[in-house]
């Protein structure tokens, strides 16, 4: 184990002035999601545009440092997306969480990769990995406008 | 008392863990077992096994008088009047549920008021919730004060003539509060209230007299107290166990059968409906026995002793802020450090081998009211020593510099 992985610089960069930490100003789509087992909860909201591309991504909340750096990478990087895109790249980030050497979706530039596989680390502490993914499976639960609440698996 | 001596005795400490010697801070949650718990498990299961009560064979007779031995050491270790208040559940969430339940079929009416505090377990709200959606009582909430006591002025307060009931912990597993029951109890008999307690703090660190205490109920976490998980204790004054109905139905708990009538089973049978978990009630008498041999009150003040030392540690520790500061405090430290989410440092501390929880501790009333989402928590047992707090700290230092503060 190492926590040298699992803190990188720029988890804790993320963790400490979060991206996208706020309420999209006439967002269209939007989910709530939580972690019963230790009362963090995100609020993730999108702004589809007419072409259905999110224009913008943010998310309130709290949490641990990988949760909230996971929600700001992950608000950063889902801008300009599709959904079918977006939903493809949460289908990679979680295989790379569980399990995934790599990421290989085409719709990630390799600075978005770069960036992503900082939060490989968390592979190795398996009671944190749901930290990592709570507001990718929110994001997705947006998405399908889904309104019950999002909880993470254990 | 000889910690290392103790320590001896739970072979948990022998084992490296993540290649680290364990500082096992993290008894609140739930404590180690020593040798002679685990050992009597063992023996139970391969030499004496049979099921209780019901069969007339050797060794039917033999594990039931095991089992009521058991009964019978927990009778005194809480000075208990009559071996008939000892009820086994299988923790004490069952034991509160089995109150509430009970209390809600016969003696709670709609309208009622139920008064319990903000620092409850969700196991001592959650069953009085159902009994709000059931029956329409109403719950109200004493206040902690700014040191995350509940004062028995404050309970005082938030009497009202309807409450009917007043179900407290005995001692915060969050700020670490010792309330004063039996003040609290002497107060809610003499407007007639019932009082039902949380012990589960309680029962593994501070001295249990159920007939000065006087509260109505008591509930016991078997797994807290050194002892199996799977198990708890109801103590209930036997006037109540006699009045309320039966909580769960089924073989063992039963007088007589028909079809167009049953009859129940007299005291304690009536509450331990099914094969009770008979090995773990077996082997609590050794838990008891193990307690009994240190002495509770070495154990009151070696861990008073440990508290203090902890406190002083972490008040010395810039950006750690201590959760609540009791006057009567028992073995808890929860803590928060500004910067670093309780979660990452529970990550952190492990990697050396130090076990704390993190989360709200279910309590989540009470990290509202804190306005914190969580809190990492210290807390200590009977194998603890005061290099374990040394190695807390100094844990927590390195999760500082990680965090770069
Ligand atoms: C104060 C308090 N009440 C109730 C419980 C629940 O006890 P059990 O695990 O025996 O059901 C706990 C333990 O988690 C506790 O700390």
């Amino acid at each position: 184990m190492n926590l040298k992985e699992l803190y990188q610089e720029i988890i804790l960069e993320h963790g400490k002035n979060p991206r996208n930490l706020r309420k999209t100003e006439g967002f269209n789509k939007d989910a709530k999601g939580n972690n019963p087992l230790c009362g963090d909860n995100v609020h993730v909201y999108l702004k589809l545009n007419g072409q259905k591309i999110v224009e913008d991504a943010s998310f309130e909340g709290s949490g641990c440092a990988i949760s909230m750096a996971s929600a700001s990478i992950m608000t950063d990087l889902i801008k300009g997306k599709n959904e079918h895109e977006a939903k493809e790249i949460v289908e990679d980030f979680l295989g790379m969480i569980k399990e995934n050497p790599e990421l290989k979706s085409k719709y990630l530039s390799e600075d978005e990769k770069t960036k992503l596989m900082c939060l490989s680390g968390v592979k190795q502490y398996p009671m944190r990995v749901k930290c990592a993914t709570l507001s990718w499976h929110t994001m997705v639960s947006a998405f399908d406008e889904k309104t019950e609440e999002v909880k993470t698996e254990n | 008392m000889n910690i290392d001596q103790i320590k001896k005795e739970f072979p948990i400490f022998d084992e490296k863990i993540q290649n680290n010697d364990l500082v096992y801070l993290d008894s609140a949650n739930s404590s180690q077992k020593p040798k002679i718990v685990v050992d009597r498990i063992n023996e139970f299961y391969t030499k004496q096994f049979s099921n209780v009560g019901r069969s007339v064979h050797y060794l039917a007779v033999a594990a039931t008088n095991l089992y009521e031995n058991t009964r019978s050491s927990v009778q005194k270790y809480i000075n208990a009047k009559d071996k008939n208040e000892i009820v086994f559940t299988k923790g004490a969430t069952e034991a509160l549920n089995l109150v509430a339940n009970t209390l809600g079929q016969s003696y709670l009416q709609e309208g009622d008021e139920v008064l319990i505090t903000e620092l409850e377990h969700h196991s001592n709200y959650v069953p009085w919730h159902f009994l709000r959606k059931s029956k329409n009582i109403k719950i109200n909430f004493a206040e902690i004060n700014e040191e995350g006591e509940i004062t028995l002025e404050e309970i005082e307060k938030k009497i009202t003539p309807k409450t009917k009931l007043i179900s407290i912990t005995h001692l915060s597993n969050v700020t670490g509060a010792i309330l004063p029951v039996k003040e609290i109890t002497q107060l809610a008999h003499s407007k007639g209230i019932i009082v039902v307690v949380d012990g589960c703090q309680g029962a593994p660190h501070l001295k249990l007299d159920m007939q000065d205490l006087e509260c109505d109920f008591y509930a016991i976490s078997c797994h807290k107290m050194y002892g199996p998980t799977g198990l708890g204790v109801l103590y209930g004054k036997k006037k109540w166990l006699e009045e309320l109905p039966p909580y769960q139905g089924g073989g063992g708990m039963i007088n007589e059968v028909k079809k167009d009538r049953i009859s129940y089973g007299e005291l304690p049978n009536k509450y331990e409906a099914g094969t009770m978990a008979t090995a773990q009630v077996i082997a609590f008498d050794q838990s008891i026995k193990f307690l009994e041999s240190i002495g509770i009150e070495n154990v009151m003040k070696h861990e008073a002793d440990l508290v203090e030392y902890g406190q002083e540690l972490l008040q010395k520790n810039n950006s750690v802020k201590l959760i609540g500061n009791p006057k009567n405090k028992g073995g808890v430290l929860s803590f928060t450090i500004e910067g670093v989410h309780p979660h990452d440092i529970a990550t952190i501390l492990d990697e050396d081998g130090v076990a704390i929880r993190a989360g709200h501790h279910c309590c989540q009333i009470l990290h509202d009211k804190l306005n914190i989402p969580a809190s990492a928590r210290a807390s200590v047992g009977v194998y603890n020593t005061k290099e374990d707090l040394d190695q807390l700290n100094d844990s927590i230092n390195n999760c500082k510099k990680i965090f770069n503060l």
